[in-house]
């Protein structure tokens, strides 16, 4: 009907409580989570239980020995989150889990044990897409009605905004993820994984000074994010980088602190470029920021002055939610499981490659 | 003191911000006697400090891209492709002096809504136009849907002969306008991405982009984006077909795509 103000959401209040669980491990974080939908309308988060997969610095995770260790880890964690949310698995509604996208190993086995937990006590499965969960979560968090959505993290660098049903993705990276580029870095200058690569390359940045030339690979609403990669890592072999930091006096040189400075700065000024392209030409005001490398606070910062520039604002979370969790899984999942959605065990696949955009968001206007 | 071009900037006025620039209307000469007269008027295109980038990567890409711009827009007009003329540039001031064009952005008049619109909920677009033909801005422009796009896939083919790469294709960077030769004419703006490139590549990538602007700004419009294609065919001639195919394969490339079948 034209002329019609605002759709209402198709998502009618809850005549029940209901409460999910939701398993998250399509990389190197385990996670758990509970979360309840009551009839009031609210959102309750019960538990949010996580473990990650750390490995010596220098090294990346591969996908057998994080599967390895989610399958270790797996009965502990999701035991931990029952208890802190406390509840038993018979009080639940359903179970959901990552469908993907992600890493295959780590996935199937987290699958794995979502399937035995709903035979063992007949509860239903969801199938929920990692990307759709990110989202979900920070609308939740910040109560971003329906804001331009830069999703960052280490598989994904994407510019997402709604529309008839469908996340749509407008600017995305053509190659390699942020994440995975500020990761590959950090091995790079041998920095630790310990709490997470990225975390201390924000660490060293700060100590940084010098803003090192690196190419500026904006295409439209796309970045293209390995080819700096390749131009930081160059200038580890020039003559005047020291890994020590040791320099005589007056002297010319570069150091780690300069090169993470350097690449974040170039980096992220991209990505809020592309999302300001995107804002204007939805026309949106409201930016989120979802995913690993969303809790960095330089990226924070940089999105709100532009944010600010636009007279709009930014919605960021931290890194309970920003990181991989397993809320976020029951929560997308809960949201579809009220729509009616439920994935037949015969059905309960994953897969490593399953677009944002390919799902159908049944739950908003 | 205040340099001559923030003078005129402070005399003209703001009418909208883009993603990274301002945009004013204003005039380089006081107005004339004789009869009002648009083209003296000027956009003023003025590329503002991002306070969110370091200052210096922005002042270098401001340069640049200013510089760019006008060294892009001036090789189109030369090859032969309706832009807007370039009248004044100044690279360290980030501003940049355009031909004022009075006419209507395609993502307007293809019902995507004007920039920087709230979506309109839920209208059927058929419908629309079936119900209320007056309503359909279009009607203006005495010119049919298929006949912008063909406009649209001969100017773009006009500029990569040139070798002239947007960058930045979306239907809200293009524009009808009744030039006061009568006919209507398509223009291209904005070229604050633009670049030189003879790779093949770079050119269906070119074309990659507005596909994607197409689908998410204006849904089910797999047809006009078909329609816009043949008609760059027809103008790129024989060197269509390396870009066609290569087209193909840039499709492919965004990342999580399904490779099912």
């Amino acid at each position: 009907m034209p002329g019609k103000p605002r759709k209402r959401s198709p998502l009618k209040l809850p005549e029940k409580p209901y409460i999910a669980l939701g398993l998250e491990g399509s990389a190197n974080k385990l996670g758990a989570g509970v979360v309840k939908h009551s009839p009031d309308g609210s959102t309750t988060v019960l538990s949010n239980v996580r473990h990650t997969y750390i490995t010596p610095p220098g090294e990346g995770f591969l996908p057998r020995d994080t599967a390895q260790h989610h399958r270790q880890w797996a009965m502990s964690v999701i035991k931990d989150s029952l208890q802190k949310a406390g509840i038993s698995l018979h009080e639940i509604d359903c179970i959901c889990y990552t469908k993907g996208p992600g890493m295959g190993a780590p996935l199937t086995s987290v699958a794995l044990v979502a399937r035995t937990l709903s035979l063992l006590y007949h509860k239903p499965l969801v199938g929920v897409n990692h990307c759709v969960g990110h989202i979900e979560m920070g609308r939740q968090i910040t109560g971003a009605q329906n804001p331009v959505v830069l999703y960052v993290s280490g598989g994904n660098t994407q510019v997402i905004a709604y529309s008839q049903q469908c996340y749509r993705i407008f600017g995305e990276t053509l190659d390699i993820a942020v994440g995975n580029c500020l990761d590959r870095f950090a091995r790079v200058i041998n920095l630790p994984n310990d709490p997470s690569p990225g975390y201390n390359i924000e660490q060293e940045a700060k100590k940084g000074k010098r803003l090192l030339p690196l190419p500026y690979t904006t295409k439209g609403m796309d970045v293209s994010l390995s080819g700096i990669l390749t131009s930081t890592e160059a200038y580890t072999l020039d003559k005047r980088f020291r890994p020590d930091c040791l320099a005589a006096e007056g002297e010319d040189v570069i150091t780690p602190q300069d090169l993470c400075f350097s690449l974040q700065e170039t980096v992220f000024a991209m990505l809020v470029e592309i999302t300001e392209r995107a804002m204007a030409h939805i026309g949106s005001k409201e930016v989120l920021i979802v995913g690993g490398v969303g809790c960095n606070e330089r990226l924070q910062e940089m999105m709100g002055v532009m944010a600010g520039e636009r007279g709009g604002q930014v919605f960021a979370t931290d890194e309970r939610f920003c990181i991989d969790n397993g809320i976020m899984i029951a929560q997308a999942g809960l949201l579809s499981y009220r729509m009616g959605f439920q994935t037949p065990i015969t059905k309960s696949t994953c897969t490593q490659r399953f677009r944002t955009d390919e799902v159908r968001v049944a739950w908003r206007a | 003191m205040a340099s001559s071009t923030q003078l005129l900037l402070a005399s003209s006025t703001l009418i909208s911000q883009g993603a990274e620039a301002k945009v004013y209307k204003g005039r380089l000469h006081p107005p004339s006697s004789h009869a009002s007269n648009t083209d003296e008027f000027v956009l003023l295109k003025h590329r503002f400090n991002k306070q969110y980038r370091h200052p210096t990567l922005d002042t270098s890409l401001t340069k640049a891209r200013v510089a760019g711009e006008a060294r892009a827009i001036v090789k189109c007009q030369r090859a032969g492709v309706n832009v807007p003329s370039v009248r004044m540039v100044d690279a360290s001031e980030g501003v940049l002096g355009l031909q004022w064009i009075d006419g209507k952005s395609i993502r307007f008049l293809l019902g995507g809504g004007a920039e920087g619109e709230e979506e309109v909920e839920e209208t059927s677009e058929d419908e629309t136009i079936d119900d209320q033909p007056e309503d359909d801005p279009l009607s203006e422009y005495n010119i049919s849907k298929d006949d912008i796009m063909r406009k649209i896939g001969s100017e773009i083919a006009k500029m990569h002969k040139a070798d002239i790469i947007h960058g930045d294709l979306t239907t809200s960077n293009m524009m009808l306008y009744h030039p006061r030769t009568g006919r209507t004419e398509l223009v291209l703006i904005d070229f604050g991405l633009a670049y030189t490139s003879t790779l093949v590549e770079d050119k269906a990538v070119d074309l990659y982009v507005l596909e994607r602007a197409f689908s998410s700004t204006h849904p089910a419009s797999e047809m006009l984006f078909a329609s816009v294609l043949k008609s760059y065919e027809q103008t790129m001639g024989k060197e269509w077909k390396s870009i066609g195919r290569r087209l193909d394969d840039v499709r492919l490339r965004g990342r999580k795509r399904s490779m099912v079948g």
